[in-house]
């Protein structure tokens, strides 16, 4: 029986291996030509990455990686044509009887790819490169927006609006969101900006950065935060908290309870007492529409402003000085939701990004 | 035991690749879309006959441009893994070494995230970029071999205990530089610290990369080939295998550095995916005996049936959504590595 030493055999095998694994790339490369979803009318757009894209000229079936760009597009007008969306998109209540595809940093390539989308539609806050490079492999258009402030919100709304082929929607729109913003710098005029302290996440703390698009809401509300931090999610100490001490605690609301167990919840942590804004229950719980980039963010500026200087607002009901229930009449109803947001927001702050 | 022949081996690895081939089949039928095994039966015979324009583009789609590149991904991927692992567990004489344990893939991940954060600054080409995060890895998966090596040696000779727990604190130090990397200095588009601690296969990569990959882990796993009967020898020990005219210092060299390529490309395109570098050389050992002429190639076979089978159950078990694959493997491996562990204290 040869008893066969190891070089010879060794090459041999490698060449027999080799040959066998470049035939597999070899039919994954072919099948892998991009599904071409052939149609004549394409352009070429520059999205929030700063990529060129070819995208349809006019969009039909769409999925949304991001609960802002859903709401978005029910804002437009152009939910018809929504064919996808996430778990976490739950606004409006009926965005969430679109077919899910998976989570936003997560989804499912397969889930998305079986309903045939001509475009995809990310941010370049919330959605991870990776997926917008597999989506790219299989030859499926994305477009991706990117606002970090409330005017840029507005303008990637416009342009989201163009590139979807409804340009008018997204003018009247656009000009209703910054009318009712101009409105309320009127209104607000010179008064004091309130000094608060958003909260993220109560432990550890999580507050904003001053970059972020909500710090920028807080400054069109009448507001400043307290946390100067050019990180968009810093983490801060109840210590630091103590020594600058804020007027106000501004919290998102979850949907597991009243905006008072929110408060209670927070005011009765170990420490939480040393802030006066907790002894003398200046909080402020506004809809968790805040930590959404998306058209919505106007009326939250709105309701934020009312609860913060309600002297300003003298023939609004219901904004009596420091709590403000979430159940009170505003102009604004934000009915709570019956998703626990509270898993999502956790999630999100550990991977990445909080933003939705 | 009967003495091995090339007759034998090829019997055994033939076997191995059936075994492969049938769980890529089943792989490829299971995910979150549905697809018949009568469809996929005649889709896989259709790409074989060159016919693939004539396929349903529906699952088509899914199954040969979403399914099949990620598990040729698993398969590249575990058997670099489990080669790895049995190359290490040669070079460093004790039967627990792995990759993940002895936090070389960690290290790896160290080198991936600093290199990613790289090519974001230098805006390169990107055929030339592609190849800077595996190199990264394959620079962090050698420093950390050679780290781990030094604290493991007491007076001269390797101490497995040492070794081990050596191994284990650089796990546990390279993680924490990557929390540190992550929540600080990296933006938010180098993946989550889960992805990069637990190693995840949900990436699609771009054929260039597959390739990449199979071409860097034929050429590793060549070269360890090449060594197979010295290493053979050195079981005995290092002095031993010196007598009987082992060039051992080339041996060592050429393992570290192939089996640190072979670490540093599976961590750069999934992360530290654990314990399969442990149990499949551990498992083939038990059915084809320790001879490094056999061990290498069912390693290599074996890994990559491991990884196949662990990924699909990490897609399907909760469906949409993806639990990272590395949580499949440790939950498997952990306890295997008690048992070995307690076996050789008994």
């Amino acid at each position: 029986m040869p008893i066969f030493t190891g070089r010879p055999v060794a090459r041999v095998l490698v060449i027999c291996a080799s040959l066998l694994l470049l035939c597999a790339t070899e039919t994954a490369a072919q099948a892998s030509s991009p599904a071409a979803t052939v149609s004549p009318l394409m352009h070429e757009v520059t999205d929030g990455y700063g990529r060129t894209v070819r995208i349809p000229l006019n969009p039909s079936r769409i999925v949304s990686l991001a609960p802002s760009l859903t709401e978005t597009l029910y804002a437009l007008g152009v939910e018809d044509r929504l064919v996808g969306d996430t778990d976490y998109c739950d606004y409006p209540p009926e965005a969430q009887k679109k077919p899910k595809v998976g989570g936003v940093i997560n989804p499912n390539l397969e889930q998305i790819a079986v309903l045939h989308p001509d475009l995809v539609l990310v941010t370049k806050e919330g959605n991870l490169l990776d997926t917008v490079r597999a989506l790219d492999t299989l030859g499926i258009p994305t477009y991706a927006t990117d606002a970090r402030t409330i005017n840029q919100i507005i303008s990637s709304t416009q342009k989201l609006a163009d590139v979807l082929n409804v340009s008018s929607a997204g003018k009247v729109l656009g000009d209703d969101l910054q009318r009712r913003l101009a409105a309320l710098q009127e209104r607000l005029g010179g008064a004091p900006p309130r000094r608060v302290l958003f909260i993220v996440w109560p432990e550890p703390l999580i507050s904003i950065g001053k970059d972020t698009f909500i710090a920028d809401a807080l400054r069109r509300a009448g507001a400043a935060s307290i946390v100067d931090s050019t990180q968009d999610w810093p983490q801060v100490s109840l210590e630091e908290v103590a020594h600058l001490q804020p007027d106000y605690l501004v919290l998102a609301a979850s949907h597991t309870g009243s905006a008072d167990n929110d408060f209670e919840a927070l005011a009765n942590r170990p420490g939480w007492q040393i802030l006066d804004a907790v002894r003398n229950r200046r909080f402020t719980v506004v809809s968790d529409a805040i930590i959404r980039p998306a058209p919505r963010m106007i009326s939250v500026i709105e309701e934020l402003a009312h609860k913060l200087h309600p002297d300003l607002f003298p023939e609004t009901p219901g904004t009596e000085k420091e709590t403000a229930p979430a159940n009170n009449p505003s102009p604004n109803p934000f009915q709570p939701k019956p998703m626990a947001l509270g898993t999502a927001t956790w999630t999100c702050s550990l991977e990445s990004p909080c933003v939705l | 035991m009967r003495p091995l022949t090339l007759g034998r081996l090829f019997l055994r690895c033939s076997i191995l690749a059936v075994i492969l081939f049938v769980v890529v089949v089943i792989a490829l039928k299971l995910g979150a879309v549905q697809v018949s095994l009568y469809g996929l039966g005649r889709d896989l015979i259709r790409v074989l006959l060159r016919q693939s324009s004539s396929i349903s583009s529906d699952y088509g789609l899914i199954v040969l441009n979403i399914r099949l590149p990620r598990i040729l991904l698993a398969i590249v991927v575990g058997a670099s893994l489990s080669v790895a692992g049995a190359s290490f567990q040669a070079l460093l004489r004790n039967p627990l070494a792995d990759p993940y344990v002895l936090g070389i893939s960690s290290g790896a991940a160290v080198g991936s995230i600093v290199a990613l954060m790289v090519e974001n600054q230098l805006a390169l080409s990107p055929e030339f970029a592609g190849l800077i995060t595996p190199f990264g890895a394959f620079l962090g998966a050698a420093v950390t071999i050679a780290a781990v090596y030094y604290l493991g040696r007491r007076d001269g000779q390797i101490d497995s205990t040492t070794l081990l727990l050596g191994g284990i604190i650089t796990a546990s130090f390279l993680s924490a530089i990557i929390m540190f990397l992550m929540s600080t200095l990296a933006g938010g588009n180098l993946r989550g610290a889960s992805y990069w601690m637990m190693g995840s296969l949900s990436t699609l990569p771009p054929e260039s990369l597959l390739f990449l990959l199979g071409i860097g882990f034929f050429v590793a796993t060549g070269a360890i080939y090449t060594t197979a009967s010295d290493l053979n020898l050195l079981l005995a020990g290092e002095k031993e295998a010196m007598h009987l005219g082992v060039d051992v210092r080339r041996v060592q060299i050429v393992v570290y550095l192939a089996a640190s390529i072979l670490t540093g490309l599976a961590v750069s395109v999934s992360g530290a995916i654990g314990y399969v570098g442990l149990l499949v050389p551990h498992a083939m050992r038990m059915i084809f005996g320790s001879d490094h002429r056999m061990l290498i190639p069912s390693s290599a076979l074996g890994g990559a049936i491991a990884l196949v089978i662990a990924d699909t159950i990490a897609r399907t078990v909760a469906a949409p959504s993806d639990l990272p694959v590395g949580a499949v493997t440790a939950m498997v491996g952990a306890p295997f590595f008690i048992y070995l562990l307690r076996r050789r204290l008994s």
